[in-house]
């Protein structure tokens, strides 16, 4: 008897431990999604304002961002600034995450260094630093008048975003190439394979799963960026800056079903990158951490 | 024979380093050599003139009212860092170590599904429930604990439970993913060795998690720190930040020089914060190793 009684009285802390543990996960996880559901609620409301809840008002907000041409064209600049930037982000993340595994050397550690830096600066920091950079030198024309046809606001909104989101990437392609071994490149080149091929047809395919994540998280940042955005991108308004106009009025309906717009493409992307890594058969933990970076 | 290209082992690396060269290191420089400059006069052109450098800003800057802001930043930020930890380490750990994996998977995505809803918005959604009408007071008198509404907007209290909510994601992951590393074989082989389970937590669990907890202490703390638009919608006049401080200079004020001495300190703040996290991280890993050393001398 007393040889058994102890692992019952385990079996039953066990569940307690457990018990207590899921009640405030519970709790917490409520904590997170309050507000996400008062704004998918308000976004319908009736009346003029998003705050104060009127009555049903169905899709007329929705129906108010293809309709209201300030408020549509603030949306599209969203859009332009997340693509601009994520295209930048992948772009250097990928080459660099690529040589900080296959290249070392002592320039390793400089660059290490270097993207730390960037990933602790606030965006405050980065925002004023951009802003004064550009108007203050005299090279800057393209990045204050714009080019190509391109406002320089949006030139500058790219820059900025992709400073933080390119180290993201950086990191993520580093951690997905630390894991797979070398030999499939080595052999590739053995069979008198020249480098940029070997490239393109070894190691980007490998890369693929890391640089759709970094592209959904590069994307995420920068479709809701706020703060960055409110330092340098005056003449070109985007959705989260159009928000912050109007914090001192009171805020119009529009902001909720904008958001919920904005927030169902961000969930598709997020859906596709978590098919992409599961094909490439990553579990649940592994995801979790090439998305934390 | 192999490579015949015999670029330098930077090569791919040559765009990241010129675009943080270009874009950040010589910007964020330039700010601190900003900070020492002076506004120019009316008719003199530029943002900032740097022929005379003088500590003349961060003096002028150094008001009660300034550091006034500036220990309300690091207090709010500093307190809200913790209540993640507080809040988000059970999180993370029930998700790493008590979930099965369907619900690891799901667990995951609702953490993770809030922070992509509009940062604007979802911090304005907590006026709609801290209204006098809204849910929190409704709740509150519906059990007796308050007799008649309270106004939180406009307080410290919500500015905080504001920053707890948007950056709690930026805790639970990083927690989660150094928790998950841990094998379950080590807190196995503690309770085997007689340990309880509050000792194996205390002293295999949290040091081998230490990097992630700081990795989420500096992810949390560094953009609620620099972070205005949190306080400006549920803060008002009352919940000014540091962040605030730096938008009025350079961009209200168009003062360039004393944004660049605000920024500096907040930098400044920063690489203490930084500092200190390394410092205790190294601390925890040090006590730790020394204890398993005495631990296993002793056994030998």
């Amino acid at each position: 008897m007393s040889a058994t009684a102890p692992p019952i009285r385990r079996r039953r802390s066990i569940d307690v431990y457990r018990t207590l543990g899921g009640v405030w996960t519970t709790l917490v996880v409520i904590f997170l999604l309050i507000p996400i559901v008062y704004v998918i609620i308000h976004s319908m409301n009736g009346g003029n304002s998003f705050n104060i809840w009127k009555e049903w008002g169905g899709l007329t907000w929705y129906r108010e961002l293809l309709d209201n041409r300030s408020v549509r064209n603030t949306l599209i600049n969203s859009f332009k600034a997340a693509i601009g930037s994520t295209l930048i982000a992948v772009f250097i993340g990928a080459l660099a995450g690529v040589a900080l595994v296959r290249r070392r050397g002592r320039w390793t550690n400089w660059f290490m260094a270097l993207l730390f830096l960037v990933l602790v600066t606030p965006e405050v920091i980065d925002g004023f630093a951009l802003l004064s950079w550009f108007f203050e030198r005299d090279f800057n024309s393209p990045f204050q008048n714009g080019f190509l046809g391109i406002r320089g606001g949006m030139i500058r909104m790219w820059i900025g975003h992709s400073l933080f989101s390119s180290a993201v990437v950086t990191l993520i392609v580093r951690a997905r190439l630390q894991g797979l071994d070398e030999s499939l490149e080595e052999a590739a080149a053995d069979l008198g394979a020249p480098p940029t091929r070997v490239f393109r047809q070894i190691t980007l395919p490998l890369m693929v799963p890391a640089l759709v994540a970094g592209a959904m998280l590069s994307f995420s940042f920068s479709l809701d960026n706020v703060i960055l955005s409110s330092f340098v991108g005056n003449d070109s308004s985007t959705f989260p800056l159009y928000l912050l106009g109007t914090v001192k009025s009171s805020t119009r309906p529009t902001a909720g079903s904008g958001a919920v717009v904005l927030f169902s493409f961000t969930l598709f992307f997020a859906a596709v990158t978590v098919l992409v890594l599961r094909r490439s058969g990553q579990s649940s933990s592994q995801i979790a951490a090439n998305m934390a970076g | 024979m192999r490579r015949r290209l015999h670029a330098p082992k930077f090569l791919l690396a040559i765009p990241g380093f010129v675009w943080y060269g270009f874009f950040y290191a010589i910007p964020v420089l330039f700010i601190v050599i900003n900070s020492f400059g002076y506004k120019p006069g009316v008719n003199q052109k530029g943002s900032v003139r740097l022929d005379r450098l003088s500590f003349d800003n961060y003096r002028d800057i150094w008001t009660p009212q300034f550091r006034q802001v500036f220990s309300n930043t690091m207090v709010i930020a500093g307190m809200a860092t913790l209540l993640c930890i507080v809040l988000g380490l059970p999180v993370a750990y029930f998700i790493a170590t008590k979930a099965g994996p369907r619900m690891k998977a799901l667990l995951l995505v609702l953490v993770i599904v809030p922070f992509w809803m509009s940062f604007f918005v979802r911090t304005s959604a907590w006026k709609i429930v801290f209204a006098k009408t809204g849910f929190l007071n409704n709740f509150l008198i519906d059990w007796s604990v308050i007799g008649s509404p309270i106004d939180v907007i406009g307080t410290k209290g919500a500015v905080l439970l504001a920053l707890v909510y948007n950056y709690m994601p930026l805790m639970i992951f990083p927690l989660f993913v150094s928790l998950d590393r841990i094998e379950p074989e080590l807190r196995e082989a503690s309770k085997d060795l007689g340990a309880g389970r509050i000792k194996t937590f205390a002293s295999v669990t949290i040091p081998l998690a230490a990097p992630g907890i700081a990795a989420g202490a500096l992810l949390t703390f560094i953009p609620m720190a620099g972070d205005y638009v949190t306080a400006t919608i549920l803060g008002g006049a009352k919940g000014n930040m540091i962040g605030a401080s730096i938008y009025n200079f350079a961009v209200q004020g168009q003062d360039t020089p004393k944004g660049a001495a605000a920024a500096v300190v907040l930098i400044l703040l920063i690489l203490a914060v930084v500092a200190i996290a390394g410092v205790i991280v190294g601390l925890i890993k040090y006590v730790f190793s020394l204890n398993r050393r005495v631990n296993i001398g002793m056994a030998s």
